[in-house]
């Protein structure tokens, strides 16, 4: 095997974080959904905490991302 | 770039889509549009899409074919972490600072000439630009009283200048340019201002006992969790950016290189979304970040 087989599969082994960051979102839009459909008149309130959530879980699959690039662009050199 | 004669068959193939197209456009203008309660309305309107569908994919296949055929819009896959240097007056700059200064001086130019020209004819029921600009203002000012807990116009006014700089960053991308937020250097860079926000406004609001004090609450046990999580926002803040900002354009690299002399419509619609809606909600979320941040360093506990 040769060196950027192995720099590859590190890459997609460190954006595996995306399914982590996924189901978070998921459970995290769904439980906004239910809040929503329980008291509609917090809409607004509702949305900003979910948006400020969903940045901060969609974040480790920004890390894993990023590592996966960094690998790709730094260590094949 | 090369340029190739093309073969008869290729000059066969354009033509007869051009014809087609042509055709089924033309076609589709034939077709009457009846009323919308009379008979027939729904199978007219149906053959139209049907014609306005086929024409535009054959006049997008002829265009494509093309530009092919003429070794144009071929597209080499080159995606660089870090962007290219250039020199300037004698010193090796990135081309993302470049672009950055001339972001800078472009806001500024733009600045000087509404507070010149618009500004002294305000008036006082809000029109046009005086609408937009009050909006804006307005909505950075109601962010930072609702994160802060009351108004601060040096911070309102910090974080307004920040996302002008990101949104001329992301004008500077649909030039066809490396924007500036593609840089590790610029996010990081603003990423520790923040970090540097949240620790002065925590020390003018609590003292510097009151802000070391905040780090043993509730308990002195996780004092030094509680030092590395404040260690890693600016880490985090910069890297969620950077990643971001570097993701929507290698997808939009990506669709280029597949797309190769075809790319004409599909990579307009998909940069509105890469290019234009992405990454104003991440310049959002970077700002609401630093405000929540900032927010809680200075949030009384009792």
């Amino acid at each position: 095997m040769t060196d950027i087989g192995l720099i590859a599969i590190g890459a997609g082994l460190a954006v595996l974080t995306g399914a982590g960051a996924g189901l978070g979102m998921g459970i995290a839009t769904g439980k906004a959904v239910e809040a929503v459909a329980r008291q509609p008149e917090a809409n607004s309130k509702i949305n900003a905490l979910l948006l400020l959530g969903l940045a901060l879980t969609e974040s480790t699959a920004i890390y894993g991302f990023v590592t996966a690039l960094v690998m790709i662009f730094t260590m094949g050199k | 770039m090369q340029f190739i004669m093309p073969s008869v068959g290729k000059w066969i193939a354009i033509a007869l889509s051009l014809i087609v197209g042509v055709g089924a456009l033309y076609l589709r203008s034939r077709i009457p549009q009846p009323e919308k309660m009379e008979e027939g309305y729904k199978s007219a309107k149906k053959k139209r899409n049907l014609l306005l569908m086929a024409g535009v994919l054959l006049l997008w296949l002829c265009s494509g074919l093309f530009l092919g055929s003429f070794g144009l819009g071929a597209r080499e896959f080159q995606v660089e972490i870090s962007p290219t240097r250039m020199d300037i007056l004698g010193s090796s700059v990135s081309s993302t600072v470049f672009m950055s200064w001339i972001v800078i001086a472009a806001l500024a130019v733009i600045a000087i000439l509404l507070r010149i020209f618009i500004i002294p004819r305000f008036k006082e029921t809000p029109r046009g630009l005086q609408l937009v600009l009050e909006t804006a203002v307005t909505a950075i000012n109601d962010l930072t009283k609702e994160k802060y807990g009351h108004r601060n116009d040096g911070l309102a006014s910090y974080f307004f200048a920040l996302a002008a700089l990101f949104i001329g960053s992301a004008v500077v991308e649909l030039f066809g340019f490396r924007p500036p937020t593609t840089d590790l250097s610029m996010t990081l860079s603003y990423a520790l201002v923040t970090f540097v926000l949240i620790n002065v406004y925590g020390i003018y609001k609590k003292g510097i006992k009151g802000r070391l004090q905040s780090f043993i609450r509730p308990k002195a046990i996780i004092a030094p969790f509680k030092l590395l999580s404040d260690l890693a926002v600016p880490i985090s803040l910069a890297c969620r950016l950077f990643g971001n900002m570097l993701g929507g354009m290698v997808v939009v690299e990506l669709i280029y290189f597949a797309l190769g002399a075809f790319s004409v419509g599909i990579p307009a619609v998909l940069g509105l979304y890469f290019n234009a809606f992405h990454p104003l909600i991440q310049f959002f979320i970077f700002i609401n970040l630093s405000l929540t941040f900032i927010g809680e360093a200075v949030e009384e506990i009792e």
